[in-house]
């Protein structure tokens, strides 16, 4: 690594700033401290939600994925998800090959649902992405990891879950793990996430509050990529047309499994 | 370096113009774009405020540039991503190339990034025999036609559904048609085989956070997350003011965004990118490359006067309520920055002198300033360009752009600083006005060198009575 570009780059921009020899200043002092009382204050609003209150958050998700063409999908439990999800197989036809396949996250969540039994009898195989860990597969990485794209790639939907869903823009937030990768959200044709109604947060700036005051949170940090995801992928670059599914997924499925 | 053609500027601005099908897309966008941002701030609980709002969060950011960029290189190596800085176009390119050469890269898939247009990447890639695909749908268009984009986030929407489905169905050998969703279509089938091919992936960079060593990307398609994920290397390039210092600045700005960019309340996609893949992850690049350049960016910072255009986050709303960008069209600016920003920017990257209409062709109506989503005083950065291209000035290296001018302008501030003399220079002129031609009460031309005046519009003839005399004479008779 050369060190001296980035050291002449820098005193550049310090020199353009006007920066006297000995100035110090770290990163600390240039965040903007006015707002830590009320970020802790907002921090223990989000962590003492009541199930009213979720609720009223549902609503307003329900409310605002309309504008951004998110189906909104509310269920008891696993067992009708996977109910409805087995429907959607039925119902909907691939995109680029005949044959159907999903890939899902391995995610507790999703375990619950037993995609690979629901869709058994149809002949529907279920891939996750999720590397084997023994020692074979460790010392054949690539050769797992470039199987798994293949499923992907092949698979008419992704299924995930989510990190958060954010109610007032309709937006999942989701970090990458072991297990969960960041393709399975964006090359199938349709998207699926399934999410429990305690992952609702209200706006951007509660997620904000949770990434840097949740301890949990904050030990894992942003993860190397936190995928903001508001509706299916879209486009108006032709003479400013409104047409879903440029690159991504045409449809995006949320299925909120609200326990009652 | 990009082509810099912005000495045609009013040739090419007369030719837009002149073209039915631009002026109509033209309104098209402003009258959906423009009015749908300024409706989108609405109803945000803090309304304009939260302009100025961001406006501080931006401008801790440019003062405090040395200390972001330190921490941001530091975290993305701590993340395992390679950080190189660049002093200039030239070696932007070819760390690039670099990266190209050692992964045997054939195929670059790339998401729409105004800073490699600036840098003209693009060519030099393809000068080395790589292939490289645009992949936002725009972008996409542009490429095949073998054009440049005319609007920082609309880059094709000088074009008709018309000529994209000729221009298809000549380079995608698919049956014409000039259906939007079949259009998007046949892109996204020839893309996702790019996507699926390539070998690198290049992105542009949102706004980096200093704080978590990440970059931002964000857009409605999906071509940015398809191009960061799908290739085995990413390389990212990023203008060195486009950073923020930490996770709490993003609300305000990640609001505000869309909302100006195209009246969303949030884009379908955001990603904060910070790193490669881990050797337990199933997919992402193996490397990450974060490329941040300088390329005249530094002389901007150091002049307090022009210092805040570097807050500027290219979301293109200027351009979407400016009268001017709205007559003549992207193209005619000549450089990638186009609209009130690039009137501004471009100026100060490729020369005063050199960019001097784009400064002057702006009307300092203040629509930019009032629907900046980072509200930057865009005409007060034009007067000040347009004060130095009068008197001229060192440190930019500007040669006064006219003698006569400023001899003019001279003689005129003695002239109305004396009441005697200027009394009687209205005389002479309201008697020699008589032998110039005149319609309706209106004079149709002004000799040289004041006939710049009257060369689109008549002027109202010079009254006998003075202002003085009429209000001593109103006064005296209510």
């Amino acid at each position: 690594m050369n060190f001296s570009d980035q050291n002449r780059f820098i005193n550049n921009v310090r020199k353009a700033l006007g920066r006297s020899p000995g100035h110090k200043s770290s990163l600390q002092e240039i965040f903007s401290i006015k707002t830590v009382d009320e970020s802790r204050e907002l921090y223990e609003k989000i962590k003492t939600r009541t199930s009213t209150q979720r609720q009223k958050l549902l609503s307003r998700l329900i409310n605002e994925s309309k504008t951004v063409n998110l189906n909104v999908i509310c269920l008891k439990n696993a067992t009708s998800v996977s109910t409805s999800i087995a429907g959607l197989v039925r119902e909907k036809e691939p995109e680029w090959g005949s044959r159907k396949s999903l890939t899902a996250w391995e995610h507790p969540l999703i375990e619950k649902l037993k995609l690979t039994e629901v869709l058994a009898d149809r002949n529907v195989p279920v891939f996750c992405s999720k590397l084997r860990n023994n020692k074979e597969a460790v010392r054949d990485r690539n050769t797992e990891k470039m199987q798994i794209r293949k499923h992907v790639i092949d698979s008419y939907i992704g299924v995930t879950s989510a990190d958060f869903c954010i109610a007032d823009t309709a937006t999942l937030v989701m970090k990458t793990r072991p297990g969960q990768g960041r393709l399975v959200s964006i090359v199938p044709s349709i998207h699926i996430a399934v999410i429990e109604l305690k992952q609702i947060l209200g706006n951007l700036k509660e997620l904000f509050i949770l990434l840097q005051h949740d301890p949990k949170e904050k030990s894992e940090g942003l993860t190397n990529c936190m995928t903001f995801i508001s509706g299916p992928s879209k486009t108006a670059d032709i003479e400013a047309t409104l047409v879903h599914g440029a690159h991504g997924p045409r449809e995006v499925y949320l299925y909120v499994i609200t326990g009652r | 370096m990009s082509q810099i053609t912005t000495e045609k500027y009013k040739d090419e601005a007369k030719r837009a113009i002149k073209n039915p099908v631009l002026q109509d897309a033209l309104s098209n966008l402003q009258e959906r774009l423009g009015k749908g941002a300024v409706e989108a701030y609405k109803n945000l609980p803090e309304g304009h405020r939260l302009r100025i709002e961001a406006h501080d969060i931006r401008m801790n950011a440019i003062e405090n540039l040395d200390v972001l960029l330190k921490s941001l290189a530091e975290n993305v190596r701590r993340n395992g991503g390679h950080v190189y800085f660049a002093e200039d176009a030239l070696s932007a390119v070819s760390h690039c190339l670099e990266i190209a050469r050692k992964h045997n890269v054939k195929t670059a898939v790339k998401g729409k990034s105004m800073l490699t247009e600036e840098i003209g990447l693009n060519r030099s890639l393809e000068a080395a025999g790589i292939e490289v695909v645009e992949t936002d749908l725009g972008e996409y268009i542009v490429q095949l036609a073998g054009e440049h984009p005319s609007h920082i986030i609309a880059p094709a929407i000088h074009k008709t559904r018309k000529e994209i489905g000729k221009l298809f169905s000549e380079k995608l050998l698919i049956h014409y048609t000039d259906d939007p969703p079949a259009l998007t279509r046949a892109a996204r089938k020839a893309l996702r085989d790019k996507f699926l091919a390539a070998d690198m992936g290049i992105s542009g960079c949102n706004l980096a956070c200093a704080e978590t060593g990440h970059i931002t990307t964000v857009s409605n398609e999906g071509n940015i997350r398809m191009s960061t994920t799908l290739p085995k290397v990413h390389v990212a390039f990023m203008g060195m003011e486009r950073v923020v210092a930490g996770l709490n600045d993003y609300d305000v700005l990640f609001r505000l965004l869309p909302r100006a960019a195209a009246a969303q309340n949030m884009a379908t996609y955001i990603s904060y990118i910070g790193g490669p893949c881990h050797k337990d992850q199933v997919d992402g690049p193996e490397e990450f490359h974060l490329i941040i350049i300088d390329n005249g960016r530094t002389k901007i910072l150091a002049d307090e006067e022009f210092r805040e255009i570097l807050c500027c986050i290219r979301c293109a709303a200027c351009l979407n309520v400016c009268p001017v960008y709205r007559k003549i069209g992207g193209h005619s600016y000549g450089y990638p920055y186009c609209g009130p920003v690039g009137s501004v920017v471009t100026p100060l990257l490729v020369g005063i002198n050199r960019a001097k209409d784009l400064c002057l062709g702006e009307m300092l109506c203040g629509a930019c300033k009032e629907v900046c989503p980072v509200n930057i005083d865009i005409p007060k950065m034009l007067l000040g360009l347009r004060a130095k291209l009068a008197d001229g000035d060192r440190k930019w290296n500007v040669t006064r752009a006219s003698l006569v001018e400023k001899a003019l302008y001279k003689t005129w501030s003695w002239l109305i600083r004396n009441r005697w003399t200027y009394d009687l220079f209205l005389r002479l002129a309201y008697f020699s006005q008589k032998f110039l031609p005149q319609k309706g009460g209106m004079i149709r031309r002004l000799p040289p060198p004041l006939h710049g005046w009257t060369g689109k519009r008549d002027i109202l003839p010079i009254s006998i009575e003075t202002f003085k005399q009429r209000a001593k004479r109103i006064n005296l008779n209510p």
